[in-house]
């Protein structure tokens, strides 16, 4: 049974590899090319490191709006997809709703926002909002059926509401979850937001694609090591963040 | 002041766990369930409330009905019961005085403390309830710094805080150090004396029933075996109380 598994898998993964091309022998006759890509990036070039700043800027930003404003929106959505808050007749239409939403990536939200709004960072802060929504409400509800019974049926026995039983007795137990892992999500909607400027929705991406296209290989690394600096920049602060919360 | 009549929960799937209980406790009273574990004295107790739903019989709290009470009547209801934990059930990253203000939920007007904010009044009750618990100085200490036995007696000074007129307390030493045992039951004690406050206490120590209650009420698999004085409960009548289940 166990090796049955193990041969259907393996015989799957050389079907993909066939399919897909994958050749090791190509690959070693393409690092020569790479090499030079490399050698022509280098040094870069920093006259256009001003540039490359304002576009980190605006990604920092871009990442940082959609995921306050998807934090905040994912909230009631976290909530009624949670099992042991939400009744049955709730709880499976949101659910169905998260996962359909949750299918598409951020990257393709902007295309479609971009279509809606037109050029800009605009269209990028919209299309973080719509991925992180779904995927943060995921998370929050994940967390609150991992709460103690406990504490909630003590704020129950005082005579406290429903709304007062979540205030009281969910929230503080979830509450350092969610931030922690709002901050998870603000690490990685900074990277998917470097992309997003290659759809034409703003942010340091549109730099990036800008160089790559003009053949400017020394600006382009300019703009790469930029974002290599931002994410690592980002990733430092958010995880010392996180780690004071649990 | 709490009337019971047959009153009867069987837990899912298919758990008898209080079989037809008659029992009236009048007010003042100090009554310990007593019983070995698994005799339904919890499910009892959590019935008394509506914590569990009972499947058959009637509750009543100075003369209204808990039992089929709405959401609304059965709140009112429910913050005249103060109720105390094995566990505690505090919730650990709040603060001490979050936690006994939490017991002020039931009278204090709901929507500013969905912003987390209470009466200046519901403060000072909150301070005097940790204070009569011994605890005055821990107000601003995360509940999950506290000993076990602190922990308990700020559950109930959350229960204090409801100004009930009856506490309910489920094995409230049970998961503590045997040592503590007496400190916690003493300030139960102090309560029901100096407060004229009901208590209804599960316990599964023989000693320490004998040595608070004013009543006993023996519970075997789910069925009241004695009800009387601490004095009338002989050897015999523990052996009764505490004898195995028989294999069903």
């Amino acid at each position: 049974m166990k090796r049955g598994t193990l041969v259907i898998a393996l015989v799957v993964l050389a079907w993909t590899a066939w399919d897909t091309g994958a050749d090791p022998v190509r690959l070693g006759r393409g690092i020569p090319w790479l090499l030079d890509f490399v050698r022509r990036m280098l040094p870069p070039d920093l006259r256009v490191l001003p540039a490359a700043l304002i576009g980190a800027l605006k990604t920092v930003e871009i990442a940082l709006l959609g995921t306050a404003v998807a934090a905040a929106l994912a909230l009631p959505l976290g909530f009624l997809s949670a099992r042991n808050i939400a009744a049955p007749a709730v709880l499976h239409p949101a659910r169905a709703t998260l996962n359909f939403f949750r299918s598409v990536d951020t990257l393709v939200y902007a295309l479609v926002f971009v279509a809606a709004v037109g050029l800009g960072p605009f269209p990028g802060v919209l299309a973080v909002v719509a991925y992180t929504t779904t995927s943060l409400a995921k998370l929050y509800s994940e967390a609150i059926e991992g709460i103690e019974r406990g504490p909630v049926d003590a704020i129950t026995a005082t005579g406290a509401t429903r709304l007062q039983i979540l205030r009281y007795g969910v929230l503080p137990q979830v509450l350092p979850l969610f931030l922690s892992y709002v901050l998870y999500r603000l690490e990685t909607n900074i990277r998917a937001a470097t992309v997003l400027g290659f759809v034409g929705a703003g942010g340091i991406g549109f730099y990036l694609q800008t160089y790559l296209r003009m053949i400017d290989y020394p600006a382009a690394s300019t703009v790469l090591l930029v974002t290599v600096a931002m994410v690592m920049v980002v990733d430092a602060i958010s995880s010392r963040l996180r780690a004071r919360l649990v | 002041m709490i009337e019971v009549t047959g009153l009867s929960v069987v837990l899912p799937p298919a758990v008898v766990a209080v079989d037809g209980v008659d029992l009236t406790i009048r007010p003042g009273e100090f009554v310990v369930i007593l019983g070995r574990s698994g005799a339904g004295k919890t499910t009892f107790l959590r019935a008394l409330n509506r914590l569990v739903e009972p499947t058959a019989g009637d509750v009543r709290l100075c003369g209204r009905a808990v039992t089929g009470a709405d959401a609304t009547t059965l709140r009112g209801l429910r913050r005249q019961i103060g109720m105390v934990f094995q566990q505690f059930n505090l919730v650990r990253r709040a603060s001490v005085l979050d936690n006994v203000l939490a017991g002020r939920l039931g009278w204090a007007p709901a929507l500013p403390t969905l912003l987390g904010r209470f009466s200046d009044d519901d403060r000072r009750v909150a301070l005097q309830c940790l204070a009569q618990v011994g605890l005055a100085d821990f107000a601003a200490r995360r509940a999950d710094t506290l000993s076990g036995g602190e922990q308990q007696r700020v559950a109930i000074a959350r229960a204090l805080a409801q100004a009930p007129s009856v506490i309910l307390a489920d094995e409230p030493t049970a998961s503590l150090d045997p040592a503590l045992t007496g400190s916690i039951m003493d300030l139960l004690k102090r309560i029901n004396v100096q407060r004229g406050l009901t208590l209804v206490v599960s316990q599964h120590q023989l000693e320490t029933a004998l040595a608070y209650a004013t009543r006993v009420v023996g519970f075997r698999r789910g069925r009241v075996v004695f009800d009387g004085p601490p004095a009338a409960l002989t050897p015999p009548v523990a052996a009764t109380i505490y004898a195995e289940a028989p294999a069903p």
